[in-house]
C-alpha cells in the first residue's frame, strides 16, 4: 500500500506494518491506524505516521536512548487492555517535542508513554499513575548563557 | 451540561457503573471519590490537556530538527 503526501513523501507499507491505537493518541481519538517510520538507521526516533491522515505524524523516541533509568510501570488496566504479559514482546516509546530549529530544547513526555503489543500490533498512550514523571523532560543540558558564548 | 448540586457524602451515577461521591469540602477544595470499572480511565482534566498539548507539539516537529 502507498501513502502519499506525508512529510516524508510517499511511504510504502504492508497491512502487517499497521499499528492500531483503538483510543488514538490523547486528544486525537479519531486517528487509530498508524505505521512506525524510522527515517535514519540506528536512530532512537520513530514517527507514528497516521495512514488515515498523511499530514499527521507524532514524533516518538525510544526513551532508553536518553533516560536509561526510566522504567515506568504500566498500570494493570492498561496492561490488561493491551493483553500484555511478562513475556509479550512490546515497544515503549515516548512523544518528543522539538521547537522549530532548536533540537537542543527537545523534551520528552515521560508521563504518558505509547505502549505497543508487538504480537497483536495494538497499542495505547498510557497515562502513568506515578505523577513523579514529567511531561517535559529536557534531554540536553541547558547551555549557560553568557555574552561571549551565546550563539549568533 | 447537566448541573447537579450535591452535599457532602452524596453521589452521582454516570451510566451503569460509574459513581462519583463528594467526600468532603474544605474551603475551595472539593474531594471527590470515583468508583469505576478498572478499564475506565479517570484523570484530572489539566493532566489530559497537558498531554494533548505535548502530543500536538510532537506532531508539529520538523523532521529536519531531529538531533544526531
Amino acid at each position: 500500500m502507498q501513502l502519499d503526501n506525508t512529510r516524508f513523501g510517499t511511504i510504502e507499507y504492508q497491512d502487517g506494518d499497521v499499528v492500531t491505537l483503538p483510543e488514538g493518541m490523547v486528544g486525537f481519538p479519531q486517528w487509530t491506524r498508524f505505521v512506525l517510520v524510522q527515517t535514519r538507521e540506528g536512530s532512537p526516533f520513530r514517527w507514528l505516521q497516521s495512514v488515515e491522515d498523511p499530514s499527521l505524524a507524532f514524533l516518538l523516541a525510544d526513551p532508553s536512548a536518553y533516560c536509561p533509568e526510566y522504567a515506568p510501570e504500566v498500570p494493570d488496566a492498561a496492561a490488561r487492555a493491551l493483553a500484555l504479559t511478562e513475556e509479550t514482546p512490546c515497544l515503549l516509546l515516548v512523544t518528543a517535542a522539538i521547537p522549530r530549529g532548536r533540537p537542543e530544547d527537545m523534551t520528552l513526555n515521560l508521563a504518558a508513554p505509547v505502549v505497543i503489543n508487538l504480537k497483536t500490533r495494538v497499542g495505547a498512550q498510557v497515562i502513568l499513575e506515578n505523577e513523579a514523571y514529567t511531561m517535559k523532560h529536557r534531554v540536553f543540558e541547558q547551555a549557560p548563557q553568557t555574552a561571549s558564548t551565546k550563539a549568533a | 451540561m447537566l448541573v447537579l448540586t450535591r452535599k457532602v457524602h452524596q453521589s452521582i451515577i454516570v451510566g451503569d457503573d460509574i459513581e462519583i461521591v463528594v467526600l468532603d469540602v474544605r474551603g475551595e477544595q472539593v474531594r471527590l471519590g470515583i468508583k469505576a470499572p478498572k478499564d475506565v480511565v479517570v484523570h484530572r482534566k489539566e493532566v489530559y490537556e497537558q498531554i494533548q498539548e505535548e502530543n500536538r507539539r510532537s506532531a508539529g516537529v520538523n523532521p529536519e530538527d531531529l538531533p544526531g
